[in-house]
């Protein structure tokens, strides 16, 4: 493992019984960066990360975290990685602060070091004064910033994180990515999944693309886009009520086949062959009473590059 | 081995303070077993002017006109065993079909011949009908044996008085009925129904363990307990560690309950029921895991759970004494561990046993409890280790 990796993947092939989920994937993380997975749903982003984790075996290829391999050493592996789930993985009768002392303590943490940084970690996530309050009493912008305050309490210095976005409103998702930001600056190296693509274009340093398990382009965001070719018109919306599925397939048929929809609990994502098509789709929604409570619509040129991948044209390896 | 020590405590610490993080909840899962316990027996429990004459309600019916007919239906309702009354076949075919009451005895005509018949003599005899509500078979042998008693003693009457001289002949002997309860004479009848109760709800604890175990696999901080420096052994443990102390907790809670105001008291060997106490509450957590590892999903768990535990209950003699179970049923017990966690319970409650006679059912139990926490922990492993590399 090269000095400097915080996280180095090599040949990783998952299989799910006779399925392979990851074929014979290969990436690293440096410490100092964020690093994003990108991929459409079923590309095996989360099976990537659980194997960065620890949590899943790989039928082949092997995980190394600061030097250490994770098949060799699983405890002092676990140690050195700091994983943060989807969901909030929180007990939400407990308060968070009796969350964050438990997982400390199972990281051999205790005493006034534990107590030490169980405060910290509160005022780094600023919940000092909820501290004491069940987690269930949080909103979810408030839970996923205990989320990462507990994979951060034993200070690793690689962070995983699924979907860490997925359902926060656009204030909290900002506030998250500033956390990150700090972390990168103080030397952690983080790893993320995302499907969000203005999320990794902006705020990632390197992004890894996967499609159906395998990687189809890895680079820096700038880098990789010159690499693009043609172009769609996208949205991207936060919408103030998620959606029922039975409207959003209502919508589809509405619009047709030109336009693409997509709803991830309270965010949308809208792609227009033109942007005639983008601006109808986008008027019909609001005419329907939807409310966006924000949307922009960015360069584009990610989408590109994620629709070449998911259609497997090569793309050009970039780093 | 001391870090594994402080993770397996830190797991149990976690599931105590969830437990307790819900007041009310926790309160009721000791409130209950107790409200149980005291119900079962009072209902068992025999008021000491009950216990001197139960009476048995009865109908008669006399369909015959003799003398020796009227004057054995009038015996039979002034048993002091009976609270008879007479009435019709209409009436009292009516009224059993509503259980108010079961039984009726019915005389028909031809029963005066019965007077005139010679003893122990072969011939025709005349029949007495007992008709009785499905679900009163037993007071009907009650009602049987009262009939036998007092046909026998006024055909005793009518056949040894030319010979004795007395119209009135009467029991030759006394009955005296009391109950036996072993050395310490200590029966009382919440000793039973708490033990049965506390038992039972041991169960139910167990089985809600192991379904928030199974609930907490499904869970995004399953996830996190597996990425964390934690072996499953480690996790297992604390989960069973927290599922005893909270089912002792509950021993010691539901017990003394009973004998602050019941009167339940270790008439035998304390240390016997320590022992005891110890080894279900392990059993509780024992069976916890094993619904965590074989129950697959959380709503067939718990429809399982629920049947396994009434049934283990009923045969196992925790709600009623197994004396009232057929006999091929009182022999399947016999492969329960509730059977001899009770048995146990007895011997060192009520019985006054001492602590030899405790012994067996201590280690019945405990064989129970090795058994299933190696069953569960196999299977937990192994599907674990399966799931790790993507099979489940």
């Amino acid at each position: 493992m090269k000095p400097g990796l915080a996280l180095q993947l090599e040949n990783i092939t998952v299989k799910y019984r006779q399925n392979v989920a990851v074929q014979q994937l290969s990436m690293s993380v440096e410490r100092g960066e964020i690093v994003a997975i990108l991929g459409p749903n079923g590309s095996g982003k989360s099976t990537t990360l659980s194997v960065a984790a620890g949590i899943l075996e790989p039928a082949e290829g092997i995980v190394h975290a600061g030097g250490i391999a994770q098949k060799s050493n699983p405890r002092g592996f676990a140690k050195l990685v700091g994983f943060v789930p989807q969901e909030a993985a929180l007990y939400e009768d407990l308060s968070a602060e009796a969350n964050l002392h438990f997982f400390g303590k199972l990281y051999g943490l205790g005493g006034y070091d534990l107590r030490c940084r169980v405060a910290l970690a509160l005022d780094r996530v600023k919940l000092t004064d909820r501290g004491q309050d069940r987690v269930s009493t949080f909103s979810g912008g408030m839970k996923q910033r205990v989320n990462l305050a507990v994979a951060l309490l034993h200070d690793p210095p690689l962070l995983l994180l699924d979907e860490p976005t997925a359902s926060l409103d656009p204030k909290s998702r900002e506030l998250l990515f500033a956390d990150l930001h700090r972390l990168r600056e103080a030397g952690h190296a983080i790893l993320l999944t995302t499907h969000h693509l203005d999320e990794a274009e902006t705020s990632c340093d390197r992004l890894v693309m996967l499609n159906k398990g395998s990687v189809v382009a890895q680079g820096r965001p700038a880098e990789l886009i010159r690499h693009r070719a043609g172009g769609k018109a996208v949205l991207y919306g936060h919408l103030q009520e998620p959606l029922p599925q039975f409207f959003v397939k209502g919508l589809r048929k509405r619009l047709g086949r030109e336009v693409e929809i997509e709803v991830t609990g309270r965010r949308l994502r809208i792609a227009a062959e033109s942007q005639e098509l983008l601006g109808m789709a986008l008027a019909t929604i609001l005419s329907d009473g939807i409310i966006l409570e924000t949307f922009r619509t960015p360069p584009g040129r990610l989408e590109t590059l994620m629709r070449h991948a998911e259609q497997e044209r090569p793309i050009a390896e970039v780093v | 081995m001391l870090s594994s020590i402080r993770v397996v405590l830190t797991l149990a610490q976690k599931d105590l303070s969830l437990f307790f993080a819900d007041r009310r909840g926790a309160a009721l899962a000791f409130v209950v077993p107790i409200l149980l316990a005291s119900a079962f027996g009072m209902i068992f429990a025999k008021p000491p002017e009950e216990s001197k004459a139960i009476q048995l309600p009865l109908l008669i019916v006399v369909e015959d006109r003799g003398d020796f007919t009227n004057i054995v239906a009038e015996s039979v309702l002034k048993s002091p065993r009976v609270q008879g009354e007479r009435v019709t076949r209409e009436e009292a075919i009516r009224r059993i079909a509503d259980r108010r009451p079961g039984i009726a005895v019915i005389f028909p005509c031809g029963f005066e011949q019965l007077k005139t018949n010679k003893l122990n003599q072969p011939g025709q005899r005349p029949n007495v009908e007992v008709l009785h509500h499905p679900l009163c078979a037993n007071e009907a042998q009650w009602a049987e044996g009262i009939l036998a008693e007092c046909v026998l003693q006024r055909l005793a009457s009518e056949h040894l008085t030319p010979l004795i001289g007395s119209s009135a002949l009467t029991m030759p002997f006394e009955i005296r009925t009391r109950e036996s309860t072993g050395p310490q004479e200590g029966f009382n009848s919440y000793s039973h129904s708490f033990s049965g109760m506390t038992l039972q709800y041991l169960l139910f604890w167990g089985m809600e363990s192991g379904l928030l175990l199974l609930r907490d696999r499904q869970r995004s901080v399953w996830l996190r307990l597996r990425a964390a420096p934690v072996s499953l052994w480690n996790v297992l443990l604390g989960k069973a560690v927290a599922t005893t102390l909270l089912a002792f907790l509950q021993v010691l809670v539901t017990f003394g309950f009973g004998y602050c105001v019941f009167g339940v008291t270790v008439s035998g060997s304390m240390a016997g029921f320590l022992g005891l106490a110890v080894a279900v509450s392990l059993l509780s957590a024992a069976t916890g895991l094993m619904v965590a590892a074989l129950g697959g999903t959380e709503m067939r768990a718990r429809s399982v759970c629920i049947l396994v535990i009434l049934g283990v209950s009923l045969l196992g003699g925790l709600w009623l004494p197994s004396f009232v179970l057929p006999s091929w049923a009182r022999d399947l017990s016999l492969a329960l561990p509730t059977t001899w966690a009770m048995r146990g319970f007895d011997a060192a409650t009520w019985q006054g046993r001492d602590f030899l006679t405790v012994l067996p059912s201590l280690a019945v139990v405990f064989g129970f409890t090795v058994v299933f926490l190696g069953l569960a922990f196999t299977q937990l492993l192994t599907s674990e280790a399966r799931r790790r590399r993507g099979y489940t």
